[in-house]
């Protein structure tokens, strides 16, 4: 289906019949050398909800986030309603009618209900006023609250309702969702949805909803815009679509950027070491929970097996569960239910340092936060996997760890003015080295990658991948956490899934096809 | 104990100990009225007591240019501002460590004021008594909140008016909104940093304006150390409050109380721990804080700078 | 990152540097002259009374001592991320600690020197370590309550000066009411020395040696090395095995340990006091330390210069009065100069995330 035969039209606004609410043209934006967004067109228009449906990274927050005016464009236009808009900040969108429900709450806990509904508002503050307009657009949608409640004392659920009441409340004529039912039940985004579809059938307000689960945008959108890499790929009515239709889309059937389809791909027979002889795992997950009772679990009755010279897949959409594994690994959490094992004996991992001297090796997804410090040195960097090694009596021996930077420098080619260089001074790319570096010289029984190519050019993804290949050839057990699928079939022998802290699928790199994966990442069940 | 409680009975019962702990709870409930504000928009703002001393300095030489109290009231006032200006500019404009920028003032404003207090030696007197007829009848309290000096009186002013704008105003929901959750108060298009600087300067004028009463109403005669740690009392009180303006009141009260036991019990002839009685204050706050740090609820973003992009 | 850049990042930090240096000085200046003096004048006096007459040195460099302690421990709890402001309280504390110490051991003067020495440390560490407890046990933040302990300290060591068995001299000037301790035998004092017609305590040496040792220390040993990662990231430091609240017990217990060990010194070194302990002992040295830190920017190499600056305003303004100008003029300097040196790194980092937010492209 090209966009042709979408009956999409190309060039300015259409010349016959209303200009759409919002359209934006050749819509560009950068950060650094990523194209975020890349000459995009979309049309929404009155009185539809618009599904704009990509993988993470896909550029879809960015494009909402230059409509709201969060995010300036470098290029392009936005229209409204046929008239060209310069959209600068929150307030400005909000005077053209744009308002957005955030995906993160903008609601502050300390405050009631309706002084949050209130909050970004102008004039006089009349509690009377705010709290009967509250009540008047609870009925009307259908979502019921209390306007006296504190939000904090309010399950997730009703603070979404709050949200969306506040962004109401500005009579939008647009309203952004930015992936709304990530927080939410499966009845409560029945509840949702079902206001949506009045909100847009009964007022000819349009709804533009961001997301990347399949069922979703079949069930609830009119249209589907598709957007992979920064770039709108395609674009359905929805009535004409189906799963499988937008799973191929979503994941790029024919865009081949990584050369993944034209590798063999791995036969889980090349590799004697999966299924090893009677060996335990690596690396064991039993019965994992972490969470607090009563709200969702983060992980939830998690259970896997990782074998030495293993490379196993994490697939799923992001804030499934994926960070707070890697966490876990990371000694980063205190307190969790359940066991892991690594080489069949069982490690607490809540002790700080535990799980780095079980020789679990983390590439973290947030290299800033977990990874590296950017206030010291790169020598300094590499040594905190073995800091009494690189000193005798306490004091650090200076010229060895020169001479051990150095020597890691340049086995990993990392571009730097030298061991003294302050981490801040590298490029991300070469702080991703050094994280590697470091964590591959621990010399570990278990590798955690978690999205380890994201932000990296072409490049350093090459790098990258080669190198961890090259690690569960010697042994290492790899556990790649990633939501790109292109990443996870080009490495992994064996691919999990994980939806909402639980493994909803599992299968070996030869049953895997991108349609069953994408799937199942929007919460299918096989 | 059986000496300390006929002691408290004792103070109790002297009308003179309610005129005096009112004299030290206002010059504190000014300080903390203003620094409450400035705590909900998210600044724990040290530099209070130098905004107390430039207030109390500036209404000195007011008062000895012009010889009205209410000039040297209002010199207090800017003042206190002047101090707030450049905690506000230099912690939420160009992003120097609040605690940094308060220390440094606190120390730049007594050797300002001590260096010219002592170049040009204002000449001052306390404003007079002004007694509410009828009031001041009522037994024990009657005298001490309505037989002052009449710029004390200016406190019934302040606090409801403060707590007009803070808790409903869209200023005030806004300076809470700061101080809880900057980053949402910013996607809902309010200017964080702003709201801040504004809460330091209205903290700033009512400092100041307490340390104008301190030296009119209430001292007579400027000294360098004429706030004593005061300003110090006050945002403890604050803390002490629990972040409401009802409990930063009450903790004025309960320490001007303290401070008058100190002033009243040798009268009655009692011997006393004078320096028990001064590090109260300090060890209830840190006591309080010890046990109920967990349970009391600060300003969620009370003392974390916000620059956009930047956690 | 060309050395292109590089050398114009530096130039720009030193012209920022100087700039606002100069401006605290002209306006310094300024308030000299609006209180009718001149500027040169008072300039001229505060050099000839902190290093220009002969023997000054050793006065400036008796106060120097302390400050480079205070400052020394501050620099310590920086460097883990805490922000201790109550050196002033653990200096005073250190010194009732080093006085009581003074008064109840026996034997012979070096060693009851060392030892109150080491009780001024233990003075101040248990003042800090009460808030670092408080901190890293029941969540409460240390900077209010080490303030908050200042006033504590002042009022506790006010106390123990009415107390014989305490701080107070039971014996000698009984009759007047002056509240002091016995002043120190004089073979527990710190020996003098006269170089070059200044006469100083041999505390100097020490002095410039601990802030040596301290800052080869925080660069070059491991303890250094984990206090940096838990002060820049904590979250890394926990991977690691680096405990936040034990690196974070020691610097607090070490950072008030050095301003107890400043207050022992200005016990034992004469230059304050007289080798007494008298009420308002403490005479803001632990503030004005704490202002070298600040100054200093935390970088050990300049804790001697800055302090020796700060020291010579507090000597120099001993020769004001000749000028007929108020001494605590220099406050006034001391204060302005802080404040000005506070600009240029915040004025710095604005500027780097302008440019770094220009690079990524106003990402939000």
């Amino acid at each position: 289906m090209t966009k042709a035969e979408n009956g999409l039209e190309s060039g300015g606004p259409a010349a016959s019949g209303p200009p759409p609410a919002v359209c934006t043209r050749l819509l560009s934006k950068s950060f650094g050398a990523v194209a975020a967004c890349d000459a995009v067109d979309i049309d929404i228009h009155r009185g539809e909800i618009h599904g704009i449906l990509g993988e993470n990274g896909a550029g879809k927050s960015t494009l909402m986030k230059m409509l709201i005016g969060l995010v300036v464009p470098d290029s392009g236009s936005i229209l409204v309603d046929g008239e060209p808009a310069r959209i600068t900040d929150p307030v400005a969108a909000a005077a053209l009618g744009i308002g957005m429900v955030h995906q993160h709450f903008s609601l502050v806990e300390a405050l009631t209900v309706w002084e949050n509904v209130a909050l970004g508002d102008t004039g006089r503050l009349s509690r009377p006023g705010v709290r009967t307009a509250v009540g008047e657009l609870s009925e009307r949608y259908g979502l019921r609250i209390d306007p006296d409640a504190l939000v904090a004392d309010l399950p997730v659920g009703l603070r979404q309702r709050v949200e969306i009441l506040k962004c109401l409340r500005r009579e939008p004529d647009i309203l952004i969702f930015d992936e709304p039912t990530s927080v939410l039940t499966p009845e409560e985004s029945d509840d949702l949805f079902r206001s949506l579809r009045g909100v847009v059938e009964r007022e000819g307000r349009s709804v533009a909803l961001v997301s990347h689960k399949l069922t979703e945008m079949l069930d609830v959108t009119d249209r589907v815009t598709i957007m992979r890499n920064g770039l709108v790929v395609d674009q359905f009515v929805t009535a004409e679509a189906n799963a499988g239709s937008l799973a191929r889309a979503m994941v790029g059937r024919d865009v081949r950027l990584r050369g993944a389809e034209q590798m063999t791909p791995v036969d889980t027979g090349v590799r004697a070491v999966v299924d090893g002889g009677g060996s335990p795992p690596v690396l064991e997950f039993r019965k994992v929970e972490v969470g607090e009772s009563g709200a969702l679990l983060e992980l939830d009755d998690l259970n896997f097996n990782l074998m030495a010279g293993e490379i196993l897949g994490l697939a799923g959409v992001e804030g499934n569960g994926q960070r707070v594994i890697a966490d876990l690994l990371s000694g980063l959490r205190n307190r969790y239910g359940g066991e892991i094992l690594v080489n069949g004996s069982v490690v607490d991992v809540g002790q700080p340092g535990k799980a780095l001297a079980a020789g679990i090796a983390v590439i973290p997804e947030d290299r800033h936060d977990s990874g590296v410090v950017l206030e010291m040195t790169v020598a300094e960097n590499l040594m905190l996997s073995d800091p009494a090694g690189m000193s005798s009596h306490g004091v650090i021996d200076g010229s060895g760890l020169a001479e051990m930077a150095d020597g890691l420098i340049e086995r990993f080619s990392i571009m730097c003015t030298g061991p003294d260089a302050p981490m801040w001074t590298l490029s991300g790319g070469n702080q991703q080295r050094v994280v590697l570096a470091r964590e591959m010289t621990a010399e570990p029984e278990v590798l955690v990658a978690a999205q380890p190519t994201r932000g990296l050019d072409v490049g350093a993804i090459e790098y990258m991948t080669d190198q961890l290949r090259q690690a569960a050839e010697s042994g290492v057990g790899i556990l790649l956490i990633s939501s790109e699928l292109d990443e996870i079939l080009e490495l992994a022998d064996r691919v999990l899934v994980i939806y909402r802290g639980q493994v909803t699928g599992e299968m070996t790199r030869s049953e895997a096809t991108r349609e069953k994966i994408g799937r199942l990442m929007g919460g299918d069940i096989l | 104990m059986g000496g300390f409680l006929s002691a408290v009975w004792d103070v109790g019962t002297t009308d003179t100990a309610y005129t005096a702990a009112a004299r030290f709870a206002v010059v504190l409930a000014f300080a903390a009225t203003g620094e409450w504000v400035a705590e909900r928009a998210g600044t724990l703002n040290i530099s209070v007591e130098a905004m107390i001393l430039a207030g109390a300095f500036a209404a000195a030489m007011g008062y000895h240019t012009t010889g009205s109290v209410a000039v040297g009231l209002l010199a207090g006032t800017v003042a206190g501002a002047a101090v707030a200006s450049v905690q506000a500019e230099m912690s939420h404009r160009l992003t120097a460590d609040q605690f940094v920028v308060g220390l440094t003032l606190n120390i730049l404003i007594l050797g300002v004021v001590g260096f010219l207090g002592s170049e040009w030696e204002p000449s001052t007197r306390t404003a007079s008594v002004v007694e509410v007829p009828l009031l001041v009848d009522i037994p024990l309290v009657g005298p001490a909140l309505f037989g002052q000096p009449w710029p004390f009186y200016l406190i019934y002013l302040v606090v409801p008016v403060f707590a007009w704008l803070v808790h409903r105003t869209r200023w005030g929901l806004e300076v809470r909104s700061v101080g809880e959750n900057p980053q949402a108060a910013d996607v809902s298009g309010i200017d964080v940093n702003l709201r801040r600087r504004q809460a330091i300067y209205l903290g700033g004028l009512s400092a100041g304006l307490g340390g104008g009463y301190l030296l009119l109403g209430q001292v007579g005669r400027f000294d360098p150390g004429i706030v004593a740690g005061r300003g110090f009392i006050a945002l403890v009180a604050v803390i002490f409050g629990g972040w409401t303006l009802r409990g930063a009141i009450f903790g004025c009260l309960l320490f001007g109380s303290v401070l008058s036991f100190r002033l009243t019990l040798p009268g009655l002839g009692y011997e006393l721990n004078n320096e028990m009685l001064s590090s109260l204050p300090a060890l209830v706050t840190i006591v309080a804080m010890a046990l109920f740090a967990h349970a009391v609820r600060q300003p969620e973003a009370l003392a974390r700078p916000f620059i956009r992009g930047l956690k | 990152m060309s050395a292109r850049t590089a050398q114009g990042r530096v130039v720009e930090v030193v012209a920022l540097y100087a700039g606002c240096g100069l401006a605290a000085l002209v306006i310094s200046g300024l308030i000299v002259e609006a209180v009718g003096a001149d500027w040169s004048t008072v300039g001229g006096a505060l050099l000839d009374g902190s290093v220009r007459k002969p023997g000054r040195w050793g006065g400036t460099i008796g106060v120097t001592v302390p400050l480079a302690m205070v400052a020394i421990g501050t620099i310590i709890s920086t460097k883990v991320g805490l922000v201790n402001i109550g050196q002033e309280g653990q200096l005073l504390v250190g010194a009732a600690f080093a006085t009581f110490a003074s008064t109840r051991i026996p034997g012979p003067g070096p060693i009851v020197l060392v030892a109150i020495l080491l009780a001024g440390i233990v003075g101040g560490a248990i003042w800090s370590g009460l808030a670092g407890g408080l901190r890293y046990w029941r969540k409460v933040p240390e900077v209010l309550t080490t303030l908050l302990l200042v006033s504590v300290a002042s009022n506790l060591v006010g106390y123990g000066l009415k107390k014989p068995w305490l701080l107070l001299d039971s014996e000698a000037k009984r009759g007047n009411r002056n509240l002091v301790s016995e002043q120190l035998p004089a073979d527990t004092r710190m020996p003098r020395i006269t170089l070059f017609g200044n006469d100083f305590a041999i505390s100097a040496f020490l002095a410039i040696a601990v802030v040596l040792l301290i800052g080869w220390m925080l660069n070059r040993t491991l303890w250094g090395y984990r206090l940096t990662v838990v002060g820049h990231n904590r979250r890394v430091a926990r991977r690691f095995g680096i405990s936040e609240s034990v690196q974070g017990m020691v610097a607090m217990l070490a950072s008030g340990g050095f301003a107890g060990l400043a207050g022992a010194l200005m016990l034992t070194g004469g230059d304050f006091a007289n080798y007494r302990m008298v009420s308002g002992f403490s005479v803001s040295i632990g503030w004005v330390g704490l202002l070298v830190a600040l100054v200093a920017n935390n970088r050990a190499l300049a804790v001697i210069p800055m302090a020796f600056v700060f020291a010579s305003l507090r000597t120099g303004s001993g020769f004001l009065a000749s000028t007929g100008i108020e001494r605590r003029v220099t406050d006034v300097v001391q204060g302005l100069i802080v404040l000005a040196l506070l600009l240029p790194p915040a004025i710095m980092f604005i500027r780097e995330r302008r440019r770094a937010l220009a690079a990524a492209g106003s990402r939000v």
